[in-house]
């Protein structure tokens, strides 16, 4: 069979589309990480694909107790480093959880039970996903305020819960009405009710799906700039993402410092999606039908 | 085990009615098909019946007690989908074992009547597979150990086999009925095959359009169909109609097609000069010499052999006409035909309805 892949021309332009892919997506990455391990002094001269000298400098002001700075000894800064890390985990986490929980739940309903206005209702959800973020900002300040919910998990939670919940509803909804009815009506006849139909026979059969919405979600919350940068104010909740632009100083921008935290804030993430991407295998309903 | 009582039942989809009033008694223990072209409300009576479907009109009753408004869960019914719809995470143990499970039956009860189902339906060596690891027939099997596990009171069949290719569909099909038999569970089956419903019913409902068109026993309905519509249903080839009229000729009551060629009629309770169309079943007519008296003569456009017997395609007159031959036909143009005694079937042509002998009317089941 004649495939693209099978021509030299086609074989050419696919590697051309491939590298500039990779290129396109892992580049930046590459020159953070090259930035993070070049000493302080080289990352003024001419910048190079390649650091001349590598240097862990920048590693060690993240994690050591103490570190040298333009000759100073400095307080490191792992203590607020650790505390951002760990709020990124939590909030993200948490936003996570119970976005998955719910959208799990509530697109069963608006696929499967039958209420008055459960497709414009739906429709309204998703469409919330078109306003921009910024214009209900100040609106959600005032609220978050009153309710006293400024710089705790709780808040921040509830905010990447109805900004990631319509694209993780839409999500479910299609997976579940890719489902055969047929598997549910099994379970009924069996004696099943419906929401143990819907935890021990959809919910499995849809784990691909309720994964997909998880990577989606975390990595949503965890890349989340605006939001933090409004509503947590200090390390209470304060994450990685609005931590690390506050290494620009006065008179000092810590290219160095500001690249390795970056690098090690990329870590989570990617194991995350390494570890999920195991479970996002198709073909989960192979056997059921036919 | 349990009879089924179905009472003026009506179904609509918002303002299209699909089923109009259906009337039916099942039997404790019977073996009843559901059968009838797609689209005819089968699947829709089944689906009613074990709860899947609101009821819009009339009465469903299991043992005597209104089912209504009854959950899938409350009403003892089991039921075995045409995709067989196995849980595709649990193994084939898990999957039989499910509804008891549900039914906080112990462990070990549970694992025993899983192993009882198994041994009846030669499951045992897979019970630890899951579904995927199955073929079609297994599968199959399986769906069907689910549904005797926990013994209900009455099994609906989905088209269980049309998802199985032809041979296997002629293992399973008796394997059922036996099982069947060996339960004795009052049985729901749905299909369109009509060779499913005549080898395993003790009784067919055949239906078209949302209606009934008759109920009876195989035979009865192949012998007597109450109407056009059971007639050309039931039997394959289907059977061949000629519109013709009546007419006398001194004692002999005669159908006389608008060509002129005449078949006698034997004991009808007709009127002469009514317009009917008059049924034959391929099986009735055999090839004879032009010669023979009583032959009509046909032209053949087309011999179809499938070994221990042929079809074949030729015209009286006009009217296309189907023979089955027993043995194999030499290719000719034109043959004599002797209808069988007692093959012709009367209907009246503006009803569709069956005209009776008079002597056999009597005890008929029409309806």
């Amino acid at each position: 069979m004649r495939t693209p892949l099978s021509t030299l021309p086609g074989r050419i332009g696919t590697a051309t589309a491939v590298i500039l892919l990779v290129a396109w997506s892992l580049g930046p990455i590459y020159w953070s990480l090259v930035t993070s391990l070049t000493p302080p002094l080289h990352l003024l001269g001419t910048p190079s694909l390649w650091p001349q000298q590598i240097s862990f400098e920048h590693y060690a002001k993240l994690f050591g107790a103490t570190s040298m700075s333009q000759g100073n000894a400095v307080q490191s800064v792992w203590p607020q480093f650790s505390a951002a890390l760990t709020n990124s985990l939590i909030t993200s986490g948490l936003a996570t959880i119970v976005t998955v929980a719910i959208a799990a739940f509530g697109a069963y309903a608006f696929v499967r039970l039958e209420f008055p206005g459960r497709d414009l209702l739906f429709v309204a959800v998703v469409a919330t996903l078109a306003i921009p973020a910024y214009t209900v900002m100040i609106p959600l300040y005032r609220l978050m305020i009153s309710l006293k919910l400024i710089d705790t998990y709780t808040g921040i939670t509830l905010i990447y819960v109805s900004a990631f919940l319509p694209l993780a509803l839409w999500l479910m909804r299609s997976v579940y009405q890719a489902m055969p009815i047929s598997l549910e009506e099994a379970a009924w006849l069996d004696g099943a009710g419906r929401v143990y139909t819907l935890v021990y026979i959809v919910l499995p059969l849809s784990a691909p799906g309720l994964i997909a919405s998880a990577i989606l979600t975390f990595l949503n919350a965890w890349g989340q700039f605006m939001v933090p940068l409004v509503f947590s104010p200090t390390l209470a909740t304060k994450p990685l993402t609005v931590l690390i632009p506050e290494f620009v100083t006065r008179n000092y921008i810590d290219f160095g410092l500001m690249n390795a935290a970056g690098i090690l804030a990329i870590i989570p993430p990617v194991l995350l999606v390494l570890f999920l991407n195991r479970y996002l295998v198709s073909g989960l309903m192979a056997g059921a039908t036919k | 085990m349990a009879t089924v009582d179905i009472h003026r039942l009506v179904k609509r989809y918002g303002a299209e009615e699909v089923i109009h009033g259906i009337d039916l008694a099942i039997r404790d223990g019977e073996f009843i098909s559901l059968i009838g072209a797609s689209g005819c409300g089968k699947s829709t009576l089944l689906r009613m019946i074990a709860g899947l479907e609101d009821i819009s009109g009339g009465t469903i009753s299991i043992d005597g007690r209104e089912v209504n408004g009854v959950a899938p869960k409350n009403r003892d019914i089991a039921m075995v989908f045409q995709n067989y719809a196995l849980y595709p995470h649990l193994s084939v143990a898990d999957n039989m074992g499910f509804s008891l499970k549900l039914r906080d039956v112990p462990k070990p009860e549970i694992s025993r009547a899983v192993k009882e189902a198994a041994d009846l339906l030669g499951l045992t060596p897979y019970l630890d597979r899951m579904p995927k690891a199955l073929s079609g027939g297994q599968r199959q099997r399986v769906a069907m150990g689910r549904a005797i596990v926990r013994k209900p009171r009455v099994f609906l069949f989905d088209e269980p086999l049309s998802n199985l290719d032809a041979k296997l569909r002629v293992q399973m099909r008796a394997e059922i009925k036996a099982l069947q038999r060996r339960l004795g569970t009052t049985s729901i089956y749905v299909t369109h095959d009509q060779i499913e419903a005549m080898t395993m019913s003790d009784r067919i409902v055949i239906l078209n359009g949302g209606r009934v068109e008759q109920v009876g026993a195989p035979l009865d309905l192949y012998d007597r169909p109450a109407n056009l519509f059971v007639a050309t249903f039931i039997g394959s080839p289907a059977m061949n109609l000629i519109d013709a009229t009546t007419r006398r000729d001194g004692e002999q009551l005669f159908a006389e097609t608008d060509e002129g060629v005449r078949m006698p009629l034997e004991n009808h309770a007709v009127a002469e000069g009514t317009a009917v169309t008059i049924g034959v079943r391929p099986e009735h007519l055999a090839l004879a010499d032009v010669a023979t008296p009583g032959a009509l003569r046909i032209a053949i456009d087309l011999i179809e052999p499938t070994g221990h017997e042929s079809h074949v395609f030729g015209r009286l007159g006009r009217h296309p006409l189907i023979v089955t031959h027993s043995g194999r036909v030499a290719e000719t143009t034109s043959a004599g035909v002797i209808v069988a005694p007692g093959g012709v079937h009367v209907f009246d042509r503006s009803s569709g309805r069956r005209i009776d002998a008079p002597a056999a009317s009597e005890g008929s089941e029409k309806r």
